[in-house]
């Protein structure tokens, strides 16, 4: 029998206790604790519901330069975007300058943001209008919960495609044959989906109208008539469907959509309501915010539009050239209660959460469809009716005393279509929405792009509101000019490898 | 090193012979620093091949045969020794070290080795000449010290990382840093502060360390494999040798301040200015003289006391070494309210259980203590830019202002007092003063970082060792926000805290084999496996809207706010790896080394997520040739290396995707955040090295080329934007990119006469940085990235001047040159004719983009002089850098045209036809066109070249005899000194400093913006020894 070497046992000892090791110690086998897997994404008919939640969270709080803030791109910037593309509010510091402006350029960071939290949003919904088929066919979800999902995330869809032809394309009115934007309906959600999808160019901007309203009349079939505000209902899908018939001139179009909501909403006794009382019959919807989930203090809209005396920021007032217009009656209550002052002038006061942050970000009100539906009866002829729809908007905002509009107040259609357009100007000061009525009307010719401005910082004092100061503008932008469009990022063009999109001519 | 000694020596056996007939004479081998005995001299009796090696004790015991009567006793590092026998029959040698060749015992990462055999590229700095310095963090000061390093202090705020390149910039998106072990373990170097800049070396006491070694090429670093793509630094601490307990204690005292600041306007000029920009503009002036020139920089910068207190206590027995220290430092930045605080303890333990089984740990505690400021580039209340816009006609005080502690403040808090003018300034800037005094910003972090190892002797030249280390951070935030004025305003107080833990554990075990076979070759091989796993988990609470300013200032404290927001998050990452390392040598001449190295990480997907790594190397010492026959030369090794190393920082799950929690306004849901690419792989380095090592006469010099070729980079690979990808972006193993350069060392004892001697050390890094394949551009707001070029240059307009003739600024559009029209109602791009420069009736486009400089500094290096006489000692150190450009994004913003203050170079600015200059004519809100906001910009792309005396230490040594007849022995040794760090700077620069850079990361590089003053540091200290 052998001895027993010593020397050969610590060896053997050391040996064995590495191989122990080698064996036991397995530190490379992990996965994210917060992210999961595509696979599993769609597994429960809760977590369906928590992917859905997540493309309204997207459509609330996306990139701008890079960081998720500033309520990209409904969340706040749809409004103060189009805001400050228009002339009725006003722009005091240097936060909207370029777009007050018109100093954007393919780098510059608000159109680049809009653009790039829009498809964000898309990308999302498109996301889970691919795998909801999926999670039917495995009996995730029924066929109901479906359609329902399935409806509202068509209208995002939707939603976002509009914005961004409006402000990257050329109106619809003027040639819907001109460049629109990519339309994205597939989901891109693995490696070799990229490339593909990069070939995709730009559509004319019917094409892109006409998938608007196919997604818009799908969604329109599959949604319930009664939800809360803060999700999208079918109500919500018709009055995007005003609106996009508006800028197609469809005038019946408009018509017809706002006969299919009437009874279901209405325009509330006094047009303050609508923004002290969310819930109102008047609010189709909105896009919610939480203390714990807004647009922050460098978006927010109470915090960016509210009065610096309530603390908040003030970095927009209204403009004083919609405030000393001949147009807004003196006694309107949407001045004395929907606007604040200092001595550095006159803000909205349609937000007033300012330290929380919490008022929703209205995208359709009732009144809007009401005035579109105002604008295309007197286009077809209807002066009658038109009358009625744009003082059941008007005549709320006065004292009794006030008479309504009748037609001796109007010499001809162009008159009241005049008086139309600059009701939508005082019911949706600091909503956003003049942009696109600039944008269409001056494809239709009724405008000559963007008009005179309160010159960019020079309104200093209150003076220029009260008194007969000389308010200075600057700032106009003929239809023709290049600006009048935003240009495509150079990041689309530039990280495209298969086929850079046409970039707006004159970038 | 004595400790590395004694290991290589345990591995360097020879055989002993026995003859009949002799007498036998034992003795101990000692030197004078270790009396305790070193083991493994070789003892040879003169004239015959009998020998033997001293034990681990140092001592021997030989036969010599009648006849003999000398011994040699020689040993690595030390001077051979010859003994003559005579009668004895004990001899006991004290060998003298060999200064030429000790203290080259070099770590090289799971080992040692010995310098001369050394065939990577491998410097080394010894600590003693940073120990003293007061500085945040000792990396800073590792700038300039070894060719191939480049090590940036981006700005002068306490707490900020300096930014460490070896050999340039290795990986476009993944990590550029390099991997940092402490006494063989991998460190964290992640900041875990969400409220300040918190750089985690900060948490190392400087004095604890010992040396640095600086692993450069592929073969050096290839043992680290797929971490080793940025190069490593090595850091040893202090460790114990045997003997009487020694005590040190130093010390230093002294002041920062900043090193430069901005001429800004004064109050009076302003007005002109203000007035001037919006007449021309058509519109009504809005400031007003007041008398008051406020230089609000004032308020932001200070003289700042620092300190600093280390102590140390080491020694031991044969068996058992010891080192202990203790370590205070206070510093406070040249910027108000900005300070670090910290407090360290250090524990190295070695013991030897037998003669085959030691032990040890390494252990240290620190808790640091950092205040910050919001320093942000584009931040209301970030420092720089508000004190640089700041109205200047308007006084900071008002003393009856008691509502905002007597700052000057608008009674609704929205903004600074208006002071003399109509309005206040753009954006409604608050008064930094009062930010300052009231804002809180505080990170705390307690760190434990530790080893224990044991090291068994399984045969004669085999040794097993394993170590555990735990890295351990526990940092913490606390945010606080004034409610009546500044960032906490619009949310009426609020109060952030976090807690941002890290956990590392790393487990390494390893067998060494050394031996010497017959006589001549040299082999020495390494097997080892390593275990690593990070855990980051963090969570945070805060609260706004508060009842009461009263509760904010100290923590958050229970029902004092409205909103309660509460967030957190977990993350972990693993690594495993099997290496192995052969060096062989053939007397010394002809050297090898080869590395192989499996690694795997949990970042990749499991069936990606191994990679193989190699490296290669060969050395040839030519002047151990025969041939080789030169008195002037005595050393001369050519070498020359490959390896394939990867980059482990990609990115925590860099190949998952998936769906995150978000939280909506209308619920928590999940948001698509990132799309998979299980097919990602290890972004692989293949680096080539030669080199030269060479003693000429006094003169010592190394010179290596490089080469680093990176493929397969792993790029969040930009998408469009239309197609909605999460982030733009999808990890993608797309593109590469080399590095090559020069590097040359020289280091010289110029002058040594009588009592003065003058040694120079010289270094100067040559270096080029080319992406050569890459899909699409990589397009920044200043930078961009393209194949052919290298990483990061400045993109942007071309400046063509001001129009002398209307004052417009011109930019190029191609090769023609465009004017934006300044004349209000009339305004737009127009043609500029050079022959009728007046015309601004042709219409244009606006200026097109270019490329305008490389943001990499091309060439760079030290110059250390240390000057003795008699018992005077000083150090001269300078450092150089350039072959740069720099976006000056501060002047831009400094040459504003809004209601804000601005530069006095706007003073030159165009206000008659015929003037040439180049500021054009002002135009209030005119900055994007005439500046071209959002782009670089040629006009402030400037030459980042400089000159920098980094330090200057004067030293005097107090006298031996002296301090034993003032001390009776008390005191063994002592020596004041006085030092001034970044003394004088020389550059062309006009912004504050060619190195401040804004954005730490390596695509958007070289911009300068906002960022806080670099400082220079007076100090006057003391080393004593007890």
């Amino acid at each position: 029998m052998r001895k027993i070497n010593f020397k050969n046992i610590k060896l053997a000892i050391t040996a064995i206790a590495i191989m122990g090791v080698a064996s036991s110690c397995d530190v490379t086998d992990l996965s994210p604790a917060n992210l999961i897997p595509d696979e599993e994404a769609f597994g429960t008919a809760a977590r369906v519901e928590s992917v859905v939640l997540g493309v309204y969270e997207s459509a609330q709080a996306g990139f701008y330069l890079g960081v998720v803030q500033r309520g990209y791109p409904f969340g706040a910037a749809n409004v103060q975007q189009g805001d400050m593309r228009g002339e009725d509010m006003y722009n005091d510091q240097l936060f909207y300058e370029i777009t007050y402006v018109a100093n954007h350029t393919p780098f510059s960071a608000n159109n680049n943001g809009m653009w790039i939290s829009i498809y964000r949003m898309v990308n999302r919904a498109n996301i889970v209008l691919e795998n909801l088929e999926t999670a039917l066919q495995a009996g995730v979800i029924n066929q109901q919960q479906r359609d329902v999902l399935r409806g509202e995330m068509l209208f995002m869809r939707a939603l976002g495609h509009h914005e961004l032809l409006v402000h990257f394309a050329r109106p619809y009115m003027d040639n819907p044959g001109s460049l629109g934007v990519p339309y994205r309906t597939v989901a891109i959600n693995d490696v070799p989906l990229v490339a593909e999808n990069e070939a995709v160019g730009r559509t004319t901007v019917a094409d892109d109208y006409a998938q608007l309203l196919a997604d818009l009349n799908e969604a329109e079939g599959l949604l319930p008539l009664e939800r809360n505000f803060s999700r999208v209902r079918r109500g919500a899908v018709i009055g995007l469907k005003s609106r996009v018939l508006l800028h197609m001139g469809n005038w019946q179009g408009v018509v017809d959509e706002l006969n299919k909501l009437t009874g279901t909403y209405g325009l509330t006794d006094s047009p303050v309501t609508p923004f002290r009382n969310w819930n109102s019959p008047e609010n189709i919807f909105s896009f919610v915010h939480t203390a714990e989930s807004n647009a922050g203090v460098n978006g927010a809209l109470p915090a960016m539009y509210g009065n610096p005396a309530r603390g908040a920021r003030g970095l927009v007032k209204v403009s004083p050239l919609i405030w000393r217009s001949e147009f807004w009656h003196p006694e309107d209550l949407r001045r004395s209660e929907l606007t604040d002052r200092n001595a550095g002038g006159i803000y909205s006061f349609k937000y007033t959460d300012v330290v929380t942050r919490t008022d929703p970000n209205p995208i359709l009100r009732f009144s809007e469809v009401v005035l579109n539906a105002a604008e295309a009866h007197a286009r077809l002829g209807n002066s009658a009716q038109a009358i009625e729809l744009l003082n059941s908007v008007r005549d709320r905002a006065l004292p009794a005393s006030i008479p309504s509009f009748t037609a001796g107040d109007f010499a001809n259609t162009d008159a009241l279509l005049t008086a139309i357009f600059n009701e939508r100007r005082i019911e949706f000061l600091a909503e956003g929405r003049r942009w696109a009525d600039i944008h269409r009307l001056s494809g239709e010719g009724l405008m000559d792009g963007i008009p005179l401005k309160a010159t960019s910082r020079s309104i200093t004092s209150l003076d220029f509101y009260t008194t007969d100061r000389e308010i200075p503008t600057d700032h106009a932008l003929p239809y023709t000019d290049t600006r009048f469009v935003w240009p495509i990022p150079q990041e689309e063009i530039l990280n495209n490898s298969t086929a850079p999109i046409e970039q707006n001519p004159g970038y | 090193m004595k400790k590395v000694l004694l290991v290589v020596a345990l591995m360097t056996m020879t055989a002993v012979s026995l003859f009949a007939q002799s007498r036998t004479i034992s003795g101990k081998v000692t030197s004078p620093e270790e009396p305790e005995g070193i083991p493994g001299v070789n003892v040879v009796v003169k004239g015959t091949t009998i020998g033997t090696v001293t034990d681990f004790d140092g001592n021997y015991s030989l036969s010599v045969p009648e006849g003999r009567n000398v011994l040699v006793f020689s040993f690595v590092g030390f001077l051979t020794r010859e003994m003559t026998i005579g009668n004895n029959s004990v001899i006991n040698v004290v060998l003298q070290p060999d200064l030429k060749t000790l203290g080259e015992v070099v770590v090289v990462g799971y080992g040692t080795q010995e310098r001369r055999d050394i065939t990577g590229s491998v410097t080394s700095i010894d600590n003693r000449a940073i120990e003293n310095l007061v500085t945040p963090s000792f990396e800073s000061q590792l700038a300039g010290r070894a060719p191939g390093v480049q090590i940036t202090t981006p700005n002068g705020t306490l707490g900020a990382a300096p930014i460490i390149r070896i050999r340039g910039v290795n990986s476009i998106t993944g990590s550029a840093s390099p991997l940092i072990v402490i006494d063989g373990v991998p460190v964290v170097d992640a900041d875990r502060s969400a409220v300040n800049a918190s750089n985690p070396l900060a948490n190392i006491n400087p004095a604890d360390i010992e040396s640095f070694e600086v692993l450069k090429d592929g073969s050096a670093t290839a043992i680290f494999g797929s971490r080793a793509a940025n190069g490593v630094i090595l850091i040893t601490t202090k460790r114990g040798s045997s003997g009487k307990a020694q005590v040190n204690y130093n010390t230093a005292i002294g002041f920062n301040e900043a090193q430069n600041r901005f001429d800004l306007l004064n109050g009076d000029d302003f007005v002109t200015i203000a007035n001037e920009r919006r007449a021309n503009a058509n519109q009504s002036p809005l400031a007003n003289p007041s008398g008051i020139n406020t230089d609000w920089q004032d308020l932001i910068l200070r003289r700042g006391f620092t300190q600093q207190h280390n102590l140390s206590i080491s020694g031991g027995s044969d068996a058992t070494k010891y080192f202990f220290s203790m370590g205070f430092t206070e510093q406070e930045s040249a910027l108000d309210v900005n300070d670090l605080r910290r407090y360290t303890f250090r524990a190295n333990v070695d013991h030897s259980v037998s003669k085959s089984f030691r032990i040890g740990t390494s252990l240290n505690y620190s808790f640091t203590e950092i205040n910050g400021l919001n320093q942000g580039a584009n931040s209301l209340s970030g420092v720089m830019l508000n004190a640089t816009r700041a109205l200047p006609n308007v006084s900071p005080f008002d003393p009856d202002n008691i509502a905002f502690d007597g700052f000057n403040v608008t009674p609704d808090g929205r903004t600074t007092g208006l002071g003399a003018n109509l309005a206040g300034p753009d954006n409604n800037l608050p008064n930094i003063g009062f930010v300052l005094a009231n804002n809180l910003f505080r990170n705390r972090v307690h760190r434990v970082l530790g080893n224990a190892y044991g090291e068994l002797d399984i045969v004669k030249g085999l040794t097993a060792r394993s170590m555990v280390g735990v890295d351990l951070t526990l940092a913490d935030d606390f945010q606080s926000l004034d409610p009546r004025h500044g960032d906490g305003q619009s949310v009426n107080g609020s109060v952030f805290m976090a807690f941002n833990p890290v956990q590392r554990w790393n487990w390494q075990n390893t067998l060494n084999y050394q031996t010497i076979i017959a006589d001549d070759h040299t082999l020495n091989v390494t097997l080892g496996m390593e275990y690593q796993y990070d855990n980051f988990y963090n969570f945070s609470a805060s609260g706004n809207d508060f009842s009461d300013d009263f509760f904010r200032r100290d923590n958050l404290i229970s029902g004092s706010f409205n909103n309660q927001f509460s967030g957190g998050g977990f993350a972990e990452r693993g690594f495993d790896s099997y290496f192995s390392r052969v060096n062989y040598g053939y007397r010394g001449k002809y050297l090898l080394s080869f590395t192989l190295r499996n690694d795997g990480i949990s970042d990749l997907a499991r069936e990606n997520q191994r990679g193989t790594f190699f490296g290669g190397s060969v050395g040839w010492r030519l002047s151990d040739e025969a041939f080789f026959n030169s008195n002037l030369i005595s050393d001369f090794k050519v070498r020359a290396s490959y390896a394939e190393v990867g980059n482990t920082e990609i990115g925590t799950f860099a190949a998952f995707g998936g769906f995150n929690p978000v939280l909506g306004g209308a619920g928590a849901g999940l948001g698509y955040n990132r799309i998979a690419n299980r097919g990602l792989l290890w972004e692989t380095s293949k680096k080539f090295n030669a080199g030269v090592d060479m003693t000429i006469g006094r003169v010592t010099l190394a010179a290596d080329v490089f080469r680093n070729n990176i493929d397969g980079l792993i790029l969040s690979a930009p998408t469009i934007p239309s197609l909605g990808v999460p982030g733009n972006s999808i990890n993608q193993n797309i593109g590469a990119m080399f590095n090559e350069g020069i590097e040359l060392r020289v280091m010289s004892n110029v002058i040594n006469r009588g009592n003065f001697s003058w040694n120079t050390d010289f270094n100067i890094s040559l270096l080029r940085n080319e992406v050569t394949n890459l899909v699409q551009p990589i397009v920044g707001t200043y930078n961009r990235t393209v194949e052919g070029g290298p990483i990061a240059q400045l993109y942007g307009v071309r400046w063509a001047g001001v129009n002398p003739n209307n004052g417009n600024p011109m930019y190029f559009n191609g090769d023609d040159i465009v004017q934006f029209n300044l004349v209000p109602g009339a305004t737009g791009w127009r043609a500029f004719d050079p022959a009728n420069p007046s015309d601004v009736s042709v219409g244009a486009t606006g200026p097109t983009q270019d490329f305008l400089g490389n943001t990499l500094p091309t060439w760079w290096g030290g110059w250390n002089n240390n000057f003795t006489y008699g018992n005077w000692d000083l150090e001269v150190f300078l450092r150089f850098s350039g072959g740069n450009v720099i976006m000056n994004e501060t002047m831009r913003g400094q040459l504003g045209q809004g209601f804000s203050n601005n530069h006095a170079s706007v003073l030159n600015r165009w206000t008659e036809s015929g003037q040439v200059t180049d500021i054009p004519k002002q135009y209030t809100g005119s900055d994007a066109v005439m500046w071209q906001t959002g782009t670089s910009n040629s006009r402030f792309v400037e030459r980042g070249d400089f000159l920098r005396v980094q330090n200057i230490v004067l030293g005097y040594t107090v006298p031996a005899a002296t301090l034993q007849s003032a001390f009776n022995g008390a005191i063994s040794s002592a020596r004041f000194f006085a030092q001034a760090q970044n003394p004088f700077l020389f550059t062309n620069y006009s912004g504050l400093d060619p190195e401040s850079n804004v954005f730490a990361g390596q695509l958007s590089f070289g911009v300068d913006w906002n960022v806080t003053p670099i400082f220079r540091t007076f100090s006057v200290g003391l080393n004593v020894g007890f």
